[in-house]
Parts: C-alpha cells; structure tokens; sequence
C-alpha cells in the first residue's frame, strides 16, 4: 500500500508539472498577437465575418478571394468577444485552453463514476483528466485559435450524457438526457467535421443496446443535422458545401498515416494497454460501454483520417480523450479489486486458472497501475529548455532542446504531419510580427498575405484563405483567373508568403511578376517579403 | 429487434460482426473486380480495410459461443 501510494504520488508530481508547463504555454500564446499556428488568422477572420452579420462561406473566385472550410459553431461562440474586443487573438485561445479544462473535468467525471465513487477513484480520475492534459497532442492545439479541441470538448460531453442515459428508468428524464447527448453531438459536428466518427461510434452503441431507441433518435438527430446544413448551403448560394464537402476531400498518403499512427502509440502505448484490456473486458465478461465502442470507433477512423492532406496528429485527440477514460476506468477498478467475470468458455480458458493466485495479482496490480502513470509521463516528456526557471530545471535534470526552439518534445519535431508547435514564443517573434505589420503599413495599396494577422494589425482587407483556394483547385472547383489577373496586373504592392500554400497558377505568377525582397523570420518560420518587379 | 426492451446478446453481436466482416471483406476484393482497368492492384488503403474486416469476422466468431449474455 506504501509502495503504491510512494509512486502514484509520483506520478501525481509529474502530471502536475506538465500541467505547469501547459499554463505557461497557454498564457504564453494568450500573449502573443499574430499567427502561431498557421491559419488560426482566418478563424479569427471568420469570427469577424459572423460578427458583421456575413458567411464566410462566401465566393472565392472574386475578391477578396475568401472562404472557409470549417463549420460555424466555434467563431459563432466567439462573436460576442468580437464586438467587445475586435480582431484579437487572446480570447479564441483562451476559449480553447478553457475547453482543454471542461474536457479534462468531464473525463474525469467518468473515470470517477465508472470507477466505484470513492477516494481511489476521485484520486485517479484526477490523474486521467491530467494524463488528456499531458498528452504532447493535446497540449499542442489546446491553446490555439482553432476549433478542433472545442470540437473534442462538445464529444466528450456528449459522450458522458450518453453513457449511462439509457438505463434511466423515467421516461421524461431519459428523452432529456438523450436530447442533451443529440445535442452536443450536434454542436460537435458543427464544430468540426470530424465529430462524425463520435456521432457514428455513438449511434452503434446505442444501437447495440437498443436498436429501436438508437434509429428513432438517430434518424432524429440526422434530420436536424440536415436541415442545419440545407439550410446554411441555401443562405450561402452552395459555398457552405463547396467549402466544408468539397474541399475536405483530400489526398491520402499512406506514409503519413502510418507515421502519426506509430507517434500515437509510442506517447500513449502506457496507458493503450489498460485502456485495451478494459475494451477485451467488456467485449468478452462484461456489457460494452461507450467509452469502448467510442474508443474503436474513433481511433481506427481518425487513424485513416490522418493520412489526409492537411491532417495531423490533432487528429488523434479524441481519442487519447477515450483512451484517458478507459484506462483510468481500468486503474480504478483494479485498485478498488472490483472486477467481475461472468463464467464462460473464456473465462473457463483465461481466468479460472489464475483464481488462486487472485490476492498476488490483486497485490501486483497496486504497484503495475501507477507503474502505467509513470512510464506515461516518461513517454510524454517535455517541457521548455530556456528560460529562468525551466532553464534551471533542464540544467539540473540535463534535458536538451531536440527541436531547436528552446522546447524538448518526445517526437523531436521529426514525424511527418506531427505538429512543429509547442516551444514558448519570444519577444523577438513579436517584434518581428510587427515589423511585417510595419512593412504592410507603409503601403496604401492592396497586400497579399498568407496569414490575415498581419493585414488585420495593418488595417488593410484580408485577401485569400490560400489553403481552401489551393484545395480547390486541386479537385477543379476553383478558377483563379481573377487572382492570377490582378497579381500580372501587379495590382498588390505587397506580397508575404510562409508555406506557400496557394495554388500552382498562383505561385507561378508570384513569381514571374514579383522579386524577393526579404525573409522576416517569426517563430522559427522565414515570412517571405515580396515587391512587384520593376 | 424492434422491441421496446431489446438489446442485443453476445451470440447476436457476434453474427452481426461475422455478416458485416464477410461483407465488407467481399465489397474490398469486389472493388478490383468491378473495376478491373484500375491500374495498382490492392492498395494501401485496401489492405487496412481487409485487415479491419477479417479482425472484426474473428472477433464476430469468439462471441458467437457467449450465448445470450447481453451485449
């Protein structure tokens, strides 16, 4: 018991301080007033738009060339932060690491009531709600001025609505918190996409539980969902589906796949394995949760899904959110020695013989459980290198930068598609921002850049979202002959470029009309400053 | 199945796993078959779906003999 306290205490310690390290970077990006992630530009643009009462799903074939192919409900929360405070930065991020905290708290929750209601399972629903937090995946996007972790939070509470709704015995109630569930799972969708895969692994558990419940609210919930999005594609002339379909269809590259997938598994293979031993438990001794048939659902999906272009390995988040439930279900029950086995050929196979030794593994789960904690936390190591404190702390515990940023991260920046982000920004980016800015500034005519804080700071339009256009035009729904028009007619007297995400045609022009003139370098990226030829 | 208070057993979760693995695996292959002047054989894409169909037909055939335990 000692020896069991010794080291989840430990790990409670270790779990802590990356909680440190994700407030300061939190409020490190909370700061910082350009572009950190790039695109988090154009969610903010898209707030703007909704704030003025316009889609942003507009026309992108005519100036200035903007549209969006992200669904509505995060920049439509944002709108009242928008009129108070205008094209800002903090309180997009501040709305995501807030969602960070809501999910965290709600996987907790489950773990605790999953896990036997008392002190042993308070205290590792705690470190659950942690280990989502420390998750280098997670603590890349929580901060940023994107939806996808908002997406994650709307899941996850949809999910524990879900859970336990249908055994609730009056009826009024049942239908209330099956309407809830719905619900979330709506605004989970009209968040982000990707929130299908938690909508469909929801529908099969309930499904399985109980068809007739699961097709009446299913084909409920998929008549909602229809006339949202009908209705957005009416309003917008067909640019909501053009944008949010159309342009979501990409590429698969296999490599990227299966690089992310073997990222996922080398973070989180400590905590895979209580989470897939519970999975095994139910599926053969026990009734299928839907933290299981959701855990499924969504890692084999998001696991294809981000072989896409454009994906990453935020695409696993929610399933380290389910993952973080199952395994800490898992802990807590092995703790509270609270597991069942109903007799059957398996259990005859597997576990009769082991009943005699049951005390030994009772006594040996005490110590392997936080033993899980720690190889987690050692897996998921990272932390800055710089600084007055996190620079003493590397120092002493001889940790090195590996990705050149001041900032030691377990991948190393090195995966293909896993995110370069995470390091601390510096006064010296934000200088840079504002040198841009100034360049922009000093023009009156029109600039083109490939980030829209920059032209936001100027006070110039926003022209473009360069990744829907390039998108696009890749699958033939783009035509950029107004663009590549007034770029020959040289009518931008500025050009900033990043990843030079525009299309081909684009670029072409670019660079037969314009000259390099400088490089401004800002968060490790070079901002390319072009001018046109003489 | 329609009932009010039905849920699904171990056995009929097992067949139903058994019905769509068989399915999906035959639906993959078929894709190469109907349409035959696509250049590549089996992709990569393929070969998970096939990996994913013949995991889920095992597991559909371990739950069969779980009877009518609820799922």
């Amino acid at each position: 018991v000692i020896a069991n306290r010794v080291l989840l205490g430990a790990a409670l310690v270790i779990l802590l301080f990356y909680f440190v390290v994700y407030v300061v970077y939190a409020g490190n990006l909370i700061r910082f007033p350009f572009d950190y992630d790039q695109g988090e530009g154009f969610e903010l643009v898209d707030v703007l738009m909704f704030s003025r009462g316009e889609w942003p799903y507009a026309d992108i074939e005519t100036y200035p060339f903007y549209g969006s192919i992200y669904p509505p409900l995060y920049h439509v929360l944002l709108v009242p932060f928008a009129w108070i405070f205008g094209p800002e930065y903090w309180y997009g991020r501040l709305f995501s690491f807030l969602s960070t905290l809501v999910t965290s708290a709600a996987i907790g929750l489950a773990v605790y009531r999953e896990g036997g209601r008392n002190n042993t399972a308070r205290f590792i629903a705690v470190l659950s709600g942690l280990a989502f937090l420390s998750s280098t995946i997670v603590y890349h996007i929580g901060p940023l001025f994107r939806q996808h972790i908002s997406m994650i939070m709307f899941e996850v509470l949809a999910v524990v609505v879900l859970a336990r709704a249908g055994e609730i015995e009056d009826t009024s109630r049942r239908r209330g918190q099956l309407l809830l569930g719905f619900a979330l799972l709506l605004m989970a969708g009209y968040t982000k996409q990707l929130a299908a895969f938690t909508a469909l692994g929801a529908l099969v558990f309930l499904f399985i539980r109980n068809p007739r419940r699961a097709i009446f609210w299913g084909a409920g919930f998929a008549v909602v969902g229809a006339a949202i999005f009908a209705g957005i594609d009416l309003a917008t002339g067909g640019h909501w589906w053009t944008q949010t379909i159309v342009a979501n269809v990409k590429d698969f590259f296999p490599h990227q796949a299966e690089g992310l997938l073997l990222v996922f598994i080398r973070l989180h293979g400590w905590l895979l394995i209580p989470a897939l031993l519970l999975v095994l438990y139910e599926l053969y001794f026990d009734r299928l949760s839907i933290y299981s048939v959701w855990f499924l659902t969504v890692t084999v999906l998001n696991a294809l899904a981000a072989g896409t272009w454009g994906a990453g390995d935020s695409y696993y988040a929610t399933s380290i959110a389910a993952l973080c439930m199952l395994s800490g279900i898992f802990a807590a029950r092995t703790l509270n020695c609270t597991w069942g086995f109903r007799p059957n050929y398996l259990s005859r196979l597997l576990i009769d013989p082991f009943r005699r030794f049951g005390p030994g593994i009772a006594a040996a789960g005490m110590i392997v459980i936080p033993l899980f904690y720690l190889g987690y936390a050692r897996a998921v190591f990272h932390m800055p290198t710089e600084g007055p404190i996190f620079g003493e702390i590397a120092t002493l515990l001889s940790v090195e930068d590996n990705t050149g940023y001041g900032f030691h991260d377990p991948d190393g920046y090195t995966t293909l598609a896993y995110a370069q982000i995470g390091h601390l920004t510096t006064q010296a980016d934000i200088d840079a921002g504002y040198e841009i800015v100034a360049l922009m500034q000093q023009t009156d005519g029109l600039v083109l850049s490939e980030e829209a804080g920059f032209s936001l700071a100027a006070g110039h339009d926003v022209i473009t979202n360069p990744v829907v256009l390039m998108i696009l035009s890749w699958v033939g729904a783009y035509d950029s002959s107004e663009l590549v028009g007034m770029i020959e007619a040289q009518e931008f007297t500025l050009i900033v470029l990043r990843a030079q995400f525009y299309p081909a045609e684009v670029l072409q022009a670019i660079g037969e009309y314009y000259v390099h003139e400088r490089e401004v370098r800002m968060n490790g990226f070079d901002y390319i400053i072009l001018r046109p030829e003489p | 199945m329609f009932g009010e208070d039905f849920t699904f057993s171990k056995k009929q979760l097992g067949i139903l796993c058994v019905v769509l693995g068989v399915a999906g695996l035959l639906a993959v292959l078929s894709i190469d078959i109907l349409d035959a002047g696509r250049e590549g054989g089996i992709g990569p894409a393929q070969r998970i779906a096939i990996g994913l169909t013949i995991l889920l037909t095992l597991i559909g055939l371990t739950l069969i003999p779980l009877g009518d335990d609820p799922a």
